[in-house]
């Protein structure tokens, strides 16, 4: 089930399965850019999309390179952090629904983000706005549910009560900006990746090579938190600082594609899920989470663009007409 | 005796929210001017402030908190779940869905034509919430409850928005709809909408002896002579009533139905008549107090009653998530 990779002093542990069910998800995802540079108006044969894409120059280049990949590339980022971000929360909370998405956490983001960007601040300033919303929302979950513990469901609801506030709040900062200001807020706010490409993608992609360390410490950090807290102490760790430090990166991961793309909904819980039952582990594993985000991105984003063309249905809308039936199958299901 | 004096100062906390929200807004009337004008609409400034713009969204509201803070005693009632409203259970959700089916899909223009399917719409989430929690594993807690009916109200608003997005004609219209408020309706709104409320409350009022014995669980009440089914049927069909036609009148607004009843019960105890009429007073009251504190707080901007009402109640809700009882209910 198991292999052991020994790199010079370097051990560690692969789940064969992980293993499969990643490549697979990769295999899927380059299809689903496929379909995703194909599809659309005009349609774009393969062929063309590949030799477009090498760069030999083709009638659909500006098609193809100007306006789909971009918004592809995007997608892939978004559900790659939003993945993420959810299978770290997930875990530390031991809770599948204490997603950041549900708790309050992206809202927050959110809010912050429409604060910073209707009050006229540089754009340079939205990014840490959203942060700092984000950290605040977190703070504020923890504060009110956290009583029975994070993997109650009234952890959850407690957060669903936040989240329902800081969204109204951001409809009063949005309203009350000047109308050009909240046109803004509002665009951004819908988590729709339209008109959005590499600019996003690179405050997206930073993001992940700057916490790229923390990630490889969370994956091994996280095998050891699966335990109880004192087996987990007898084995010379400390797990109350490793948690915060595993929830804090999964909040500021969030926080950041909130304040690139808005509120692409459901992502940050479905996505972990998902690849937890594909490889069948404990805990949501974090490669597999991300691919599922991506590829859940990257299709929604081609559903909403194709299903009511030429109207752009958001992305977020597609994810959280998903993403909701889902939260009920994860509510009903027998088993834990 | 209590409870009388409570049914009187909840009456005229109405009659003050009345009188507030006739009179704030961004051109301030004094109490005195609003009198005036309503007693002699002599055409002036005052006067068409009044009968156009205020009295219109004074009387919706005075229909819609009621039906949906009687929605709420029910739900909370039936369900024995101190977390039900006709939002948290996505049963207005169920119903916006339908209201948007019926104008985008069906091209129906008028309350009176939509009305039916945002009834329809709210039958269905109800059934469907129920149905889901009924197979949870714990499906009985309040919290898994109302967790289900945070996940319907997630998803069908999702659908809802779509629809709209897809339809450009009707989203400029609808988008401060789904929010939930008062304004833009006309007068006809509130009088259409009337029947629905007035059958709704009857059934209400009919059922509410069975609700009581209903809380002392099943058995005893069949013991004291309650026919569990038929009451069950019919607060249910009360609360579908009433969640429908105040969705349709005026969006999904959130929490009215989970604070009042709980403040009607704090006051009046657990009798579910008097927490019915209590309630009945006091839904409207705290939904024109919001619509009127939304008109002033960001001017000139208007923020939605609903917005309001969400600020409000989502820490309500947060609250009663965190008390002991939630769990052992």
């Amino acid at each position: 089930m198991t292999t052991l990779v020994r790199a010079g002093r370097v051990s560690f542990l692969v789940r064969r399965r992980a293993v499969t069910v990643s490549l697979v998800l990769l295999a899927l995802l380059a299809v689903a850019l496929l379909f995703a540079l194909c599809l659309g108006k005009p349609y774009v044969a393969p062929g063309d999309v590949l030799r477009s894409l090498s760069g030999a120059g083709t009638p659909y280049d500006v098609v193809v390179q100007r306006l789909r990949l971009p918004r592809a590339v995007l997608a892939v980022a978004v559900g790659v952090l939003f993945g993420v971000a959810g299978a770290l929360i997930q875990s530390v909370a031991r809770n599948s629904l204490a997603s950041p998405d549900i708790i309050g956490i992206t809202q927050g983001a959110g809010l912050a983000a429409t604060i910073a960007l209707t009050s006229g601040a540089a754009a340079a300033v939205i990014a840490p706005s959203a942060l700092a919303g984000g950290l605040l929302a977190a703070a504020a979950v923890l504060a009110l549910g956290a009583r029975h513990g994070l993997a109650a469901k009234r952890f959850v609801l407690a957060g669903v009560a936040v989240a329902i506030a800081l969204r109204a709040l951001t409809e009063i900062v949005m309203l009350t900006a000047e109308p050009i200001d909240g046109q803004r807020a509002h665009i951004w706010l819908v988590g729709t990746l339209a008109g959005r490409g590499w600019t996003e993608t690179g405050w997206l992609t930073a993001t992940l090579v700057v916490l790229l360390p923390v990630l490889f410490w969370a994956g091994w950090a996280l095998r050891t938190s699966a335990f109880d807290d004192d087996t987990a102490r007898g084995l010379g760790t400390r797990p109350v600082a490793r948690r915060v430090g595993l929830a804090a990166a999964g909040v500021l991961l969030a926080a950041m594609v909130t304040a690139q793309v808005g509120a692409v909904d459901f992502v940050a819980l479905v996505a972990p899920q998902v690849a937890r039952r594909l490889v069948r582990a404990e805990r949501p594993p974090l490669v597999a989470a991300a691919l599922t985000g991506a590829l859940l991105v990257v299709l929604a984003d081609l559903v909403g663009r194709l299903l009511f063309a030429p109207t752009q249905l958001p992305a977020g809308v597609v994810t959280a007409a998903i993403g909701g039936p889902y939260l009920l199958f994860l509510l009903v299901r027998r088993k834990p | 005796m209590r409870r009388r004096l409570v049914l009187l100062a909840g009456a005229a906390l109405l009659v003050l929210a009345v009188l507030a929200s006739l009179a704030v807004g961004s051109n301030p009337l004094t109490p005195a001017q609003v009198w005036h004008a309503l007693l002699a609409d002599d055409g002036g400034t005052a006067a068409s402030i009044v009968w156009d713009l205020r009295v219109p969204r004074t009387l919706l509201g005075l229909v819609v908190g009621a039906a949906l803070a009687a929605a709420g005693v029910l739900l909370q009632a039936l369900t024995r779940n101190p977390l039900a409203e006709p939002r948290i259970l996505g049963i207005s959700a169920g119903a916006s869905l339908g209201v948007v089916v019926a104008i985008t899909l069906f091209g129906i223009g008028s309350l009176a034509g939509y009305v039916w399917f945002g009834i329809l719409g709210a039958l269905g989430a109800g059934l469907l919430v129920f149905g889901v929690a009924a197979r949870a594993r714990d499906g009985a807690s309040p919290v898994t409850l109302a967790l289900v009916g945070a996940a319907l109200d997630a998803s069908l608003g999702a659908v809802t928005a779509g629809l709209l997005s897809a339809d450009t004609r009707t989203f400029e219209e609808f988008r401060f709809w789904v929010v939930g408020g008062l304004t833009g309706r006309d007068s006809a709104v509130a009088v259409q909408v009337l029947p629905f409320l007035l059958v709704g409350l009857v059934l209400a009022a009919v059922v509410a002896r069975g609700l009581d014995s209903l809380a002392l669980g099943d058995d005893v009440a069949r013991g004291l002579g309650t026919r569990v089914g038929l009451t069950r049927i019919g607060g249910g069909a009360a609360a579908v009533l009433l969640t429908g036609a105040g969705v349709a009148a005026a969006g999904p607004i959130a929490f009215v139905g989970l604070a009042v009843p709980h403040v009607a019960r704090y006051l009046v105890g657990t009798d579910q008549r008097w927490v019915l009429a209590v309630s009945v007073l006091l839904g409207p009251a705290l939904l024109l107090a919001a619509d009127t504190i939304g008109r002033v707080v960001a001017l000139p901007g208007e923020v939605s009653a609903g917005i309001i009402t969400a600020l409000i109640g989502a820490p309500l809700l947060a609250i009663l998530v965190n008390r002991a009882k939630v769990v052992s209910a």
